[in-house]
């Protein structure tokens, strides 16, 4: 099992992790939750300019045999979409936490960062 | 195998013609010229002997009933007895029309009569609507008269409690019906957790559809308390019938006191699954949810003695398909059901959980089993242990195949923490004891393999017609049809 | 029992190895109150014979339909069936098989699978294919919800023409879902389109029109395509008579989005109403959208070709209450039927078998008319199935039918209750009739 984790991340329970610069937060998914998922072969496309708010689904990704929504850890608009990933899903397998990320929000209430947990805990909280 | 386009060669036929064509008549006269294509559609140009050696050809990669075990858990691969598919293939039931005038239909108005009334006896339902034509489409029914019954009623409920075990029709089937489904753990016994149940119980809340044993092969204990917390607050209890092979003759889900049931007549009753379908989901109801039935439903005038068509009235859903049901699949079930009588009909639930119980007890040594109790018709065992040497449940389910055998359902159920890696036997009673020996010494000997030799299991299977799949590419590059594989040939070029 | 093989000696052996004295300790979870303590009351099991006799008895209280040739069609129809194709279906091989989740044991089920997917993907100029919904009706309420998905829009328009059992189908899958649904009215036999225009808007995710229609008549669904595209919405073409595709133009010509297909007159026996089969097609860019199973090409370990259900995380097994649909057991083996078929057909065989139809009904209504006892109610293009006025009591037409083994055309009044259709006929013809039974049936209704 991989459980690859990247310090100085934030992470949700639900395997997302969020990279903050400014007020605008990098999102992914964990190494964790593309090991569980397996092969990714599709990812749902995401709307620039759309707001969204903390627990909202992001988009879903399908591997051969299961399907994941992600939700965005944090409100905002969205405001970049890694738009290689629509041609190459599997990057997300591969580097899930640098070429694989998957949207950019523009933090709405950069608050919400506090309720994440750090690398450490959620490496804890996924090794439980 | 080439395809049958692969084999098409101009100016070859496979069809006659009758000499009178009637020439004399110009179509494009009658129909307008917009509406013709200019062009004949173009499959293929194959003669009759071809099609005779390609779906020959074909068939043979196939694996049915007929070649050997087929213990898929949850789906009853039992034998199909021949005179059931004779019976249905009788001309005056096959080529009757479903529209003919009812005095004409008799005959097969009469079976789908009788059958009901066996199969009400059978499961103590007041009355089956004949109409669904699979397990899920039963669901859907069923959901769907739950949901006019409290339309009725005047009551608003939204949710629809399933345990996290169920099969994932249920969910789905209930989201078709426009519930909110909420799922109910399971307890480490792998049975509904009553305390959870109570809790998500309410006044908005439709019932609980529950499969009795249940997914992992368990009879729920709690059934009982189940029934009043569902009643207590007004809801209604739906019987998921996938696994009706275990209670025969030994429980019926009406005393129980389930409102709503859908029987997989492919399963339980014998009807050939026919490489997915077709099948029947027949639904039964208590008599407060006649009315909701879909429409119609199969009546006898005694006055008058004749069967016929009943339209169900206003408060039933309405119409879940064309015409009346899957009726070739209903003439097999009737036939089954009058061959096996009472006695056999108990006889079969009662084997099929000796058998489970048998390879329970010979295999727990080898593969862990989820719950260590007694089973219904099915047990569920994992291959837990073999994680440490890098062998997953699937490779022992590929290297089944190299025994002949075809594997038992893997991965379902699936819930943390007990029951992951599954495999999910189900030995019917059409297998021996013969068989059933001969399985648990080939699951022994692969077990062994894992430890000894994982390479055979991790390239399993070797003597199957073909090798493992590559499943992200079928995504990832899809060619779903003949002309796909032409374009992708094309751009290799 | 002879489909249960282990004897009573065995079973003893078998739970003294379990470890348990008697059968009933293994159910000790089922609650004593509801265990069955007497036997089911059943009548007694029959020997085979007997079996033989009972049922061979019931089937003979049916018409001999054998030899009583339907002149009704109505969304089922009486075509002839090779002998090689029937032959070809009793290999166990195809109907002893489960479901093909385990591809290296189930190449046959999906190779042909993957071809009628082709063929239907050649007859109708559509991309993806789901081979096998259950029946026109469910595959019908399967495409609108479908197309609301796709749309995220909560109206549907719907052709008073279709089927009416797809109708009333439609109705109760769409029950739960608050949708609109509007439907348009009939004019001259066909969907009238000039009040299409005021109801279309920004809120309609799909027209549903079938064609040729449950009256016959050929829709002109480039013109419907043409409206429906204007307001972004989707166009649903339902086909309840497969034949037809053998010489009209194809859907994917006509700017259709979704067909749902009843593929029964493709080898299917009527069997009163089922089993059937029906196909779903669409545009590539709709296919996460599509409920079924689908079988794609791709290569095996040994980097041959090899054949796998694909996209199946849009199934209920994988996504439960998000999935498509909850389709699970479907008409896998109809889908095989209907393959052997169409290979047997081919290309010269479906064009010329519809050519023959569309001539053969003609040619009767032709007959009817000159006869003086028949009227016509529409003037509009069909292909085998048309409507027509009866000028005498349909109760004795139906009895002289009926006296001569031909099975009546559907009276369609009951089904769509409006005065003009009081005396009308819906006649289907196919190629199992012949010259000399058309004129025999117009001379006895003169």
């Amino acid at each position: 099992m991989s459980n690859k984790v990247v310090e100085g991340l934030y992470y949700s329970q639900s395997d997302e992790w969020l990279k903050v610069e400014k007020d605008v937060a990098t999102i992914g998914i964990s190494d964790y939750a593309q090991d569980q998922l397996g092969d990714i072969v599709y990812i749902e496309e995401i709307k620039i300019g759309k707001s969204v708010q903390k627990g909202d689904v992001l988009t879903t990704v399908e591997s051969v045999k299961a399907v994941s929504d992600v939700y965005t850890p944090i409100g905002g608009e969205i405001v970049e979409v890694n738009q290689s990933l629509m041609e190459n899903p599997a990057t997300i397998n591969k580097d899930p936490y640098e070429s694989g990320w998957i949207a950019k929000i523009k933090m709405s209430k950069p608050e919400e960062i506090n309720d994440l947990m750090n690398a450490a805990d959620y490496a804890q909280f996924r090794k439980e | 195998m080439k395809l049958i386009f692969e084999k098409s060669i101009p100016g070859r036929d496979g069809f006659s013609l009758p000499s009178d064509l009637f020439e004399e008549i110009e179509i494009d006269k009658d129909i307008p010229e917009d509406f013709l294509d200019k062009n004949k559609k173009n499959l293929v140009e194959v003669s009759e002997v071809d099609v005779i050696r390609h779906f020959t050809k074909l068939s043979k990669l196939n694996y049915g009933v007929d070649d050997g075990l087929y213990p898929l858990g949850s789906c009853t691969m039992k034998y199909n007895p021949r005179i059931n598919e004779k019976m249905a293939s009788l001309g005056q039931f096959t080529h009757a029309h479903p529209l003919a005038s009812i005095k004409m239909i008799q005959g097969s108005l009469e079976v789908m009569y009788q059958l009901n009334l066996l199969l009400c006896e059978i499961t103590g339902m007041d009355q089956y609507t004949m109409a669904p034509a699979s397990g899920a489409h039963g669901e859907l029914t069923g959901n769907l008269i739950m949901r006019q019954y409290f339309v009725d009623h005047g009551e608003k409920r939204t949710k629809m409690l399933i345990p996290d075990s169920a099969h994932g029709t249920n969910p789905a089937s209930a989201a078709m019906a426009g519930f909110e489904v909420i799922e109910i753990k399971s307890t480490s016994n792998g049975t509904v957790d009553l305390d959870a149940l109570q809790n998500a119980m309410d006044e908005h809340t439709v019932g609980l559809m529950l499969t009795n044993p249940n997914t992992v092969g368990l009879y729920d204990g709690g059934i009982e308390s189940i029934e009043r917390i569902i009643h207590q607050k007004g809801g209604l209890l739906y019987y998921d019938g996938a696994n009706l092979n275990a209670s025969l003759g030994i429980m019926r889900p009406g005393d129980v006191g389930f409102d709503v049931v859908h029987l997989n007549l492919h399963k339980t009753f014998s009807t050939p699954h026919g490489g997915g379908g077709p099948g029947a989901g027949v639904i039964g109801v208590k008599e407060r949810l006649i009315p909701y039935l879909p429409t119609p439903i199969i009546d006898y005038n005694a006055n008058e003695k004749y069967f016929y068509l009943k339209d169900n009235g206003e408060k039933s859903i309405g119409m879940v398909r064309s015409f009346w049901g899957n009726f070739a699949v209903l003439v097999k079930t009737y036939a089954w059901i009058l061959s096996l009588g009472p006695e056999y009909l108990y006889q079969a639930s009662k084997t099929s959980i000796i058998n489970a119980n048998y390879v329970l007890k010979k295999l727990k040594k080898y593969y862990k089993p989820a719950y260590d109790q007694y089973c219904g018709h099915e047990c569920t065992l994992t291959g837990r242990e073999y994680k440490k040497y890098n062998i997953k449940t699937l490779h022992i389910a590929k290297r089944l195949m190299d025994y002949g055998i075809h594997p038992p359902t893997i991965y379902f159920p699936h819930f943390e923490p007990y029951a992951e890696e599954t495999i999910m036997i189900e030995p019917p009673e059409s297998e021996s004891k013969e068989n059933l020996d001969e399985f648990i010494n080939v699951m022994i000997q692969i077990s062994q393999e894992a430890e000894s030799n994982p390479e055979i299991l991790l390239s399993a299977p070797h003597n199957t017609p073909i090798g493992k799949t590559d499943d992200v590419l079928a995504v990832t590059k899809p060619i779903l049809t003949y002309d796909d594989e032409l374009r992708s040939i094309e751009q290799e070029k | 029992m002879r489909y249960i093989p282990s004897t009573e000696k065995q079973q003893v052996e078998m739970l003294k190895d379990i470890g348990v004295s008697c059968f009933e300790d293994l159910i000790q979870n089922v609650p004593k109150k509801f265990r069955l303590d007497k036997p089911l009351n059943l009548p007694p099991a029959l020997s085979e014979l007997e079996l033989e006799e009972k049922i061979t008895n019931l089937a003979k209280k049916n018409t001999d339909f054998y030899s009583t040739k339907p002149l009704i069609g109505a969304g089922a129809y009486r075509h002839f069936i090779p002998e090689a194709q029937k032959s070809l279906l009793q290999r166990e091989e195809f109907w002893t098989c489960y479901t093909p989740y385990q591809p290296e044991l189930s190449q046959g089920t999906l190779q042909s699978m993957f071809e009628f997917q082709s063929f239907i993907a050649r007859l109708t100029k559509m991309d993806v294919i789901v081979p096998s919904i259950f029946d026109g009706a469910s595959a019908t309420a399967e495409a609108a919800l479908m197309a609301l998905r796709l749309t995220h829009r909560n109206k549907i328009i719907i052709s008073k023409l279709i089927h009416p059992h797809y109708l009333k189908t439609i109705y109760t899958y769409l029950a739960p879902h608050h949708i609109e649904i509007i439907e348009l009215p009939c004019q001259d036999g066909l969907t009238q389109m000039k009040q299409l225009e005021q109801i279309l808007d920004e809120s309609t995710a799909a027209l549903i029109v079938q064609s040729p229609n449950f009256l016959g008549g050929i829709e002109n669904l480039s013109q419907f395509s043409e409206m429906v595209h204007q307001k972004k919405a989707l166009m649903i073409d339902i086909i309840a008579e497969s034949m037809s595709l053998g010489i009209l133009k194809a859907p994917g010509d006509l700017g259709v989005d979704i067909v749902a297909g009843n593929v029964q007159s493709f080898g299917m026996d009527l069997n009163l109403g089922g089993p059937y089969n029906a196909f779903l097609a669409t545009k590539k860019q709709y296919i996460r959208q599509i409920p079924g199973r689908i079988a794609g090409e791709t290569k095996d370990a040994r980097g041959n070709r090899a054949f796998v259900m694909t996209f199946r995380a849009r199934e209920q097994d994988i996504r439960r209450e998000k999935a498509t649909s909850n389709m699970c057991t479907n008409h896998n083996l109809n889908v095989v039927a209907a393959n052997i078929y169409l290979s047997l057909m081919g290309t010269e065989g479906i064009y010329q078998y519809a050519l023959l139809n569309a001539k053969m009904a003609h040619y009767l209504e032709k007959k009817l008319l000159k006869s003086g006892k028949f009227e016509k109610i529409f003037n509009y293009p069909y292909f085998n199935e048309f409507l027509i006025q009866y000028k005498g009591e349909i109760e004795e037409l139906n009895q002289i039918l009926s006296n001569h083994h031909f099975l009546p055309p559907l009276a369609v009044y009951p089904l769509i209750p409006e005065k003009k259709y009081e005396n009308a006929l819906l006649f289907a013809v196919t190629e199992i009739f012949n010259r000399n039974e058309l004129d025999h049936i117009t001379s006895i209704l003169s």
